[in-house]
């Protein structure tokens, strides 16, 4: 398979008619759906990146971070937080520094098509480490995962598209990109698997008790701009005594998009719609991952629920077939 | 600046590394009679020397008034080039077959000039360029420039991709027609040289970007 197939079947087309007007796409190879979503995932990483480098970064609040996500996790995962947040703590500038540089280079390189293969397969191995050193596994085994806390972990997200979004054609008539690296029937596994596990949160105790979606919502106020707290505290206002309903209908929506995948096209395509909307709003309710504090180390997982559920989108693969 | 001081001298550094090179590209296309973006190039010389002052205090130039009056015209320029090109209007190869993220990035530094005229205005050995609670009410514009900006350079980089005759052809107009070994079929003026260094024009904006998507998140 030429790099060309294998990165989205990118073609250099010749000059344009007279007339073209510069804009237009003369002589530029063309990008189907799935680079358009791995360039996607490349603009999240150099984002993330350039977090890395703002300035609380290189302080201690970076590695207390860290280790606040070993707070409930049995021994045997918190234990690695603790040592790892202490030894950044201890060279915090290098490895923030570092840490920043990868994420940056992991963008880049899934820009750089020569290089989208080991930028993927790179993201993969580092998404998993910083899930379980930097987010404590997203809080799973301590029992504070919630959708709207960002659970299972934003990062493992990345690992999910970039295996979603390798540029493999094992399954070429795919009826969506996220089918055609891995196969349909692992790719729907996956998407129920995701979503699914998201409804399944939404009835934890961290979820459903009375005050807790609220109470998420507030803490997504702190520090946001005034445009931002004002939707977020009106919102935790609104949930305030209504914390089981809320996690209820939540875990129903997600639970209905999950099992959508295998439902024919058009439903699908109406679940994938609900899916962008709930990771837009799951956005919002988490102060948009705290983009605005000058904490925030990624956007959070609305935006990467939304580019996952934009892999599944039917239309896109069978067009480009 | 808020960063650590070695890490704000880096990014001024890769903007007026930028900048030089825009200024020698200019000298070159204009001795060589080699194409490139004139308008762009001439951008980035201006835009890598307002930024390297914005990061480092000791790199200031200009005040931020001469500062916003010059890339307000850069922008007005690019937003004529857009419309220009929306038109269908004959394109060269000495303008930007792509303006639309040049008038961003004007319209950006305009902004970031206007939000802190404090902080560019003081005499302290390093600009801090953090939002207060005032400024932070912008920060809807602020992360939506940077993202985007974070678009140009991915797109951007993927286009480095491609073969330096294809590069050319993607960066540069339809009516500049085909050049000698770029491919063929169009009509129109055929320049006499081929389009200059045109992975190294899309490296320059690359770092571009990066810089001012870096100084753009430092305002969140």
């Amino acid at each position: 398979m030429s790099e060309s197939l294998a990165v989205g079947r990118a073609q250099t087309r010749p000059a344009g008619r007279p007339g073209d007007t510069a804009g237009d796409t003369v002589g530029v190879a063309a990008l189907d759906a799935r680079r358009k979503l791995q360039l996607g995932l490349g603009v999240i990483w150099v984002l993330d990146g350039i977090l890395q480098f703002q300035p609380s970064m290189f302080t201690k609040s970076f590695p207390d971070m860290l280790a606040e996500s070993a707070h409930g996790n049995p021994g045997v995962v918190a234990g690695p937080i603790t040592w790892s947040a202490s030894l950044i703590d201890h060279h915090v500038v290098v490895l923030n520094a570092i840490f920043a540089t990868i994420q940056l280079a992991l963008g880049l390189g899934i820009a750089w098509r020569p290089t989208v293969r080991l930028a993927l397969a790179a993201s993969i191995a580092w998404s998993l480490a910083v899930w379980w050193l930097g987010e404590g596994l997203g809080g799973i085994l301590a029992g504070t995962a919630s959708p709207v806390n960002g659970a299972p972990g934003p990062v493992l997200l990345y690992a999910i598209l970039a295996v979603l979004l390798w540029p493999a054609d094992r399954d070429p008539g795919a009826p969506s990109v996220a089918g055609r690296a891995t196969g349909r029937r692992p790719a729907q596994a996956v998407w129920l698997v995701v979503w699914g596990s998201l409804a399944a949160f939404a009835l934890l105790p961290a979820s459903r008790a009375p005050g807790a979606i609220s109470d998420m919502l507030t803490d997504g106020a702190d520090g946001a701009p005034a445009w931002l707290a004002w939707i977020d505290t009106h919102a935790a206002s609104a949930l305030n005594h209504h914390g089981l309903a809320a996690s209820i209908v939540l875990a129903v929506l997600l639970a209905v998009v999950a099992v959508a995948v295998y439902l024919p096209a058009p439903a699908l395509r109406a679940a994938i719609v609900l899916a962008v909307v709930l990771a837009a709003a799951l956005w919002l309710a988490q102060g948009m991952g705290e983009l605005f504090t000058g904490m925030a180390t990624d956007p959070e997982s609305g935006p990467l629920l939304a580019l996952l559920a934009l892999a599944f989108w039917p239309a896109g693969a069978r067009k480009e077939a | 600046m808020g960063g650590p001081a070695w890490l704000t001298a880096i990014f001024a550094a890769a903007s007026l590394a930028v900048a030089v090179y825009c200024a020698g590209r200019l000298v070159v296309a204009r001795r060589g009679h080699r194409p490139t973006e004139l308008d762009t190039d001439g951008a980035h010389v201006i835009m890598g020397v307002a930024m390297a002052g914005m990061l480092v205090s000791g790199l200031r130039t200009l005040p931020s008034t001469i500062w916003e009056v010059v890339f307000a015209a850069a922008a007005v320029w690019f937003g004529y080039r857009m419309l220009q090109a929306r038109r269908g209007a004959q394109s060269s190869p000495w303008r930007s077959s792509h303006p639309l993220p040049h008038l961003v990035e004007c319209a950006a530094m305009v902004f970031m000039f206007l939000i802190l005229p404090a902080a560019a205005g003081a005499a302290t050995s390093s600009v801090s360029m953090t939002m207060t609670a005032t400024e932070s009410r912008f920060s809807f514009l602020t992360l939506p420039l940077a993202v985007y900006l974070f678009g140009y350079v991915v797109w951007l980089g993927d286009r480095v991709t491609l073969h330096a005759p294809a590069l050319a052809l993607a960066t540069a107009p339809a009516s500049a027609g085909p050049r000698p070994g770029y491919g063929s079929g169009s009509s129109g003026p055929e320049p006499a040289h081929p389009y200059l260094a045109p992975r190294c024009a899309a490296i320059c904006k690359i770092t571009m970007g990066i810089t001012m998507g870096y100084m753009l998140i430092l305002m969140l």
